[in-house]
């Protein structure tokens, strides 16, 4: 109710200023205005920055005019599609699926726990959420594929270093949108069962699940379709899946088998974005 | 009324400043079993600031507040929960779980009286559901009871309020502007059903109101509030312009209603 009387509250302020800001009436009225010398200032700082960025990332403009014909023929040697050896290509496809889910689960698990002591509306201690926030931050930090590397070293070659891979990452971005989802919700209805002499896990679990709950499962499933997406590429660095099929096609240069692997990549992709398109819009 | 240990609610010396504004001054009254109190008072003269107070959800800086006889000022951590499950408390904006069934959130009135195993696995019990059961019925809402609260309206959702407060079967139910959402009829149901509950079951009741019109009918004592000291206390009946006006202060003739 406060959040909302507040917005009514702001709402013509923020109609006034806008088209004050437009006009450019001089009116502080959007912010601070820079002056016209620091205007200049950032915007050389931009371009210089820029072409900085341009060089280091050696942009060679030839190089790609000549790569071009180059890929076309490729385009042109990869018709038509392979079709040998589709049960194996199956298998690996389903094997990318089951790192994602399997993944994406164990984190989930983790991220709901980690999430309690993160929220700011549900921490039992200011001091616990720092350093909770920390290892979610430095989970989220390392993508699923710098993991599946470690992992393929730690516990060999094979689709479980990819789950490990996925899970840790997951943990991190997962645990971090749970408290952020949690922090949103209403004050009042956990207050009320707060205080009718209920310990944390009651109201956590009576109170504020099942308010929360649509918001929880959208943000797993959008990490499961990124994490399918992402376990696409861990085959590369050699955690299972369908990756090591592309990788082997690549250095083999076998095109029709390339292309067979790229449609596949791109239906199980579109497949799973749909469904849980489907689910999430389900939820509201 | 006299304070005594009988009392229900003790309230003594409770004062509270917000930054340089003194919000409440030196706020003293009791309430006796049974007894139904209107707090009225003009917005800003400290109602919801006197709840919270009693409540612990902010502190005091001076005074006391019993609740049946014990000091909730100086609970901590799990003697205070204890204390609280003593307290029904009504919001003004019902505070309702939204998902959850008319039922569900009535039960949460029973949730710190649950084995710990029944709470985790969300299974309540037949003796508990029946309870939560007649409490939705006392208030007229028993065949609602498997609807989502987020579903009801205003006035219904309040009313399952009541019964999450009745389902607590504590002696004591505040209830902080439960109406200031609702339209006139809607309002006048709530406080109905608020009223009957009370009396059938003994619960005393402190209800602040902003709407004096309400009382009548409602409340048998009324505790006006202005700028944060209590500037009048006595019977509902004999509740008259004057009181109006040392409360709300003189009233623009234009607009003037009937005391």
């Amino acid at each position: 109710m406060t959040d909302t009387a507040a917005e009514t509250r702001d709402d013509p302020a923020v109609g006034a200023s806008a088209p004050g800001g437009l006009a450019d009436t001089g009116e502080p009225s959007t912010g601070p205005r820079l002056p016209r010398a620091r205007q200049a200032t950032v915007a050389l700082v931009l371009v210089v920055g820029f072409a900085l960025c341009v060089r280091l990332a050696q942009v060679d403009l030839r190089a790609l005019l000549e790569g071009l014909p180059e890929m076309a023929g490729w385009i042109g040697r990869s018709w038509p599609p392979s079709t040998q050896g589709l049960d194996l290509l199956a298998l690996r496809a389903a094997e990318t699926v089951a790192i994602a889910v399997v993944g994406t689960t164990l984190a989930m698990v983790a991220a709901l726990v980690a999430c309690v002591p993160a929220a700011r509306n549900l921490t039992p201690a200011r001091l616990l959420r720092v350093p909770v926030r920390w290892l979610l931050n430095a989970c989220r930090g390392i993508d699923s594929f710098v993991f599946a590397l470690l992992f393929v070293a730690a516990v060999g070659l094979g689709p479980f270093a990819g789950v490990l891979g996925v899970a840790f990452h997951t943990f991190g971005s997962m645990g971090k949108l749970f408290a952020e989802t949690i922090e949103g919700m209403p004050r009042g209805p956990l207050e009320a069962a707060e205080l009718t002499g209920a310990g944390r896990v009651r109201v956590v679990t009576w109170a504020l699940l099942p308010d929360a709950a649509p918001g929880l499962v959208s943000v797993a499933l959008y990490m499961l379709e990124f994490n399918i997406r992402a376990s696409v590429v861990l085959g590369v660095v050699g955690a299972g899946g369908i990756g090591q099929q592309l990788k082997n096609a690549i250095d083999l240069l076998h095109f029709p088998r390339l292309l067979t692997i790229i449609v596949i990549i791109l239906a199980m992709v579109t497949a799973v974005d749909q469904l849980s398109a489907r689910l999430r819009a389900r939820l509201a | 009324m006299t304070p005594s240990s009988s009392s229900v609610l003790q309230v003594e010396g409770l004062g509270h400043r917000y930054g340089t504004s003194t919000v409440l001054r030196d706020v003293s009254f009791a309430v006796a079993p049974g007894e139904v109190v209107a707090v009225v008072g003009p917005s800003g003269a400290g109602k919801t600031t006197l709840f919270r107070c009693i409540t612990r959800l902010i502190e005091a800086d001076h005074g006391s507040v019993r609740v049946g006889g014990r000091d909730l000022a100086a609970l901590r951590g799990r003697e205070l929960r204890l204390a609280r499950r003593d307290v029904g408390l009504i919001f003004q904006q019902y505070n309702l779980v939204r998902r959850r069934s008319a039922l569900g959130n009535v039960l949460l009135g029973r949730l710190a009286h649950l084995p710990a195993w029944r709470a985790l696995l969300q299974r309540p019990g037949p003796d508990e559901s029946a309870l939560a059961r007649s409490c939705l019925d006392q208030v007229g809402l028993g065949r609602y009871a498997g609807a989502r609260a987020d579903r009801l309206s205003g006035g219904q959702q309040q009313r399952v309020a009541i019964a999450r407060a009745l389902a607590q079967r504590s002696r004591l139910v505040l209830a902080d502007e439960p109406v200031a959402s609702l339209d006139p009829a809607s309002a006048a149901g709530v406080l109905q059903a608020l009223g009957t509950v009370a009396r059938d079951h003994g619960i005393a009741v402190v209800c602040s109101l902003h709407q004096v019109e309400l009382i009548a009918g409602f409340a048998d004592r009324v505790i006006g509030l202005r700028a944060g000291e209590v500037v009048r206390d006595g019977p509902a009946s004999t509740f008259g312009p004057g009181d109006r006006t040392a409360v709300y202060g003189p009233a623009p003739a234009t607009i003037r209603t009937p005391a």
